[in-house]
């Protein structure tokens, strides 16, 4: 499950985790982050025990958006100890997304 | 939806190869491109290497080209595709306003000539980007650069000038310029894009433009931008024998997988593709 988080509860929820946290940047009008979605979701059940999958809404949440500079949906980023590692621009295929992410466990 | 057996991106010679081969076999095919079939076909003044067609005017084969489509019932469907995305089972493609699903995909682009700018692919999805309508509603109160290089990008500035704050269009052609009031055109060639982190500004020959996004619009997009995932080669689409690129179910053809850029490599391996692709779905269906 890819938990819906925003920008109050941004801090906490990705801020102090001990696991890698997978923040899915998106928006409803943004066709790739549709495709996405279920990649992420479908990715989210395999590696739930050793990664935290979120997703942020941009339009809702433009304090995030901006801090983390959010050009073009979708973007994920991967967090460790609050701190971003990566980031991935545009949508790819789920095994593609699968690698990046383990390069971070 | 309709799921197609094969989407054939790009109507030159390698595609429509691909898209006869593949409705000789009975497949229900799409066919995107351009109403004048290839910008390269047309521009050709002589041809002497196409076997069985010597002498002949680029024009002159694009005619012959279109007759056999037509009389196959083969219609080109002239929506550019701005993305395919690999869904595991099939693929979605997506342009301007529709989605699309196809089971296999060939690739047959051809090759674009103008080079990437300065700052492009160090910036690209941090401010620049290849399909403005995908991203504008980002651009809310900011301030868009368009540098466009064919006559569809005059309809991708006026949309995006109905959210961003300020839009400047950079015109890479002569031509008239349909554009509304909102939109400044600055005649000037652009030299590189600039910023650390994300894009800051414009630096052209005779000024600066300070811009949070720069837009990119040629008639394709680099392959890998198109389908995301999609592994390159010095410059193209890797391929093997088969025509198969990284992706499965995803196969290249023509001037996009390398060179010689030649009409009759080109055919020849959208045959290949096609012919695959066919053996691929009957696979699947035993
Ligand atoms: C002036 C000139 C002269 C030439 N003379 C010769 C010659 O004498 N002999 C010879 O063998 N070769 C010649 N060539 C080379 C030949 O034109 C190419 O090798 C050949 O056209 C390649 O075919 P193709 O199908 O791979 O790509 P193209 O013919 O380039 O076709 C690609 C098509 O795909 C479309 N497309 C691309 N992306 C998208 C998208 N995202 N959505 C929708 N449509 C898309 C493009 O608009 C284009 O119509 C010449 C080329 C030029 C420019």
């Amino acid at each position: 499950m890819v938990k819906e988080i925003n920008d109050v509860s941004f801090e906490s929820e990705v801020g102090t985790q001990d696991k890698p946290v997978v923040v899915d940047f998106w928006a409803p009008w943004c066709g790739p982050c549709k495709m996405l979605g279920p990649v992420i979701d479908e990715i989210s059940n395999e590696l739930d025990e050793k990664v935290k999958f979120v997703k942020v809404n941009v339009d809702e949440n433009p304090l995030a958006a901006n801090k983390f500079k959010i050009a073009s949906i979708p973007t994920v980023m991967i967090f460790k100890n609050g701190n971003p590692v990566d980031t991935l621009v545009g949508f790819r295929p789920k095994q593609s997304m699968v690698s990046e992410i383990e390069k971070h466990i | 939806m309709e799921r197609y057996d094969i989407a054939i991106i790009g109507s030159g010679p390698s595609g429509l190869s691909a898209a006869i081969n593949a409705k000789v076999r009975n497949k229900n095919i799409i066919i995107f491109g351009n109403s004048n079939l290839s910008r390269s076909l047309v521009l050709a003044p002589k041809v002497n290497n196409y076997l069985g067609f010597y002498g002949i005017s680029g024009t002159e084969l694009r005619d012959k080209f279109q007759k056999h489509i037509d009389d196959m019932n083969i219609n080109i469907n002239t929506e550019k595709v701005n993305n395919i995305y690999a869904m595991g089972e099939y693929f979605a493609i997506m342009t301007a306003n529709k989605t699309y699903e196809a089971k296999k995909v060939i690739l047959a682009l051809g090759i674009e000539h103008t080079k990437p700018i300065e700052g492009e692919d160090k910036l690209l999805g941090r401010g620049v980007g290849y399909c403005a309508t995908c991203d504008a509603p980002l651009y809310r109160n900011k301030i868009v650069t368009i540098l466009g290089y064919n006559k569809e990008a005059e309809s991708e500035a006026n949309y995006v000038s109905e959210m961003a704050n300020k839009v400047y269009y950079i015109p890479m052609y002569k031509d008239e310029y349909e554009l509304n009031d909102k939109v400044e055109i600055v005649k000037d060639k652009p030299l590189e894009i600039v910023g650390s982190g994300k894009v800051e500004k414009l630096v052209l020959k005779n000024t600066e433009i300070s811009t949070d996004g720069v837009f990119i619009l040629k008639d394709s997009a680099p392959p890998q931008q198109l389908v995301p995932g999609l592994e390159m080669e010095d410059g193209h689409i890797k391929v093997n024998r088969k025509m198969e690129t990284n992706i499965e179910g995803c196969y290249a053809a023509g001037d996009c997988t390398g060179k010689p850029y030649q009409y009759m490599k080109a055919v020849g391996e959208g045959q290949v593709a096609a012919l695959n692709a066919v053996e691929e779905l009957s696979s699947i269906l035993k």
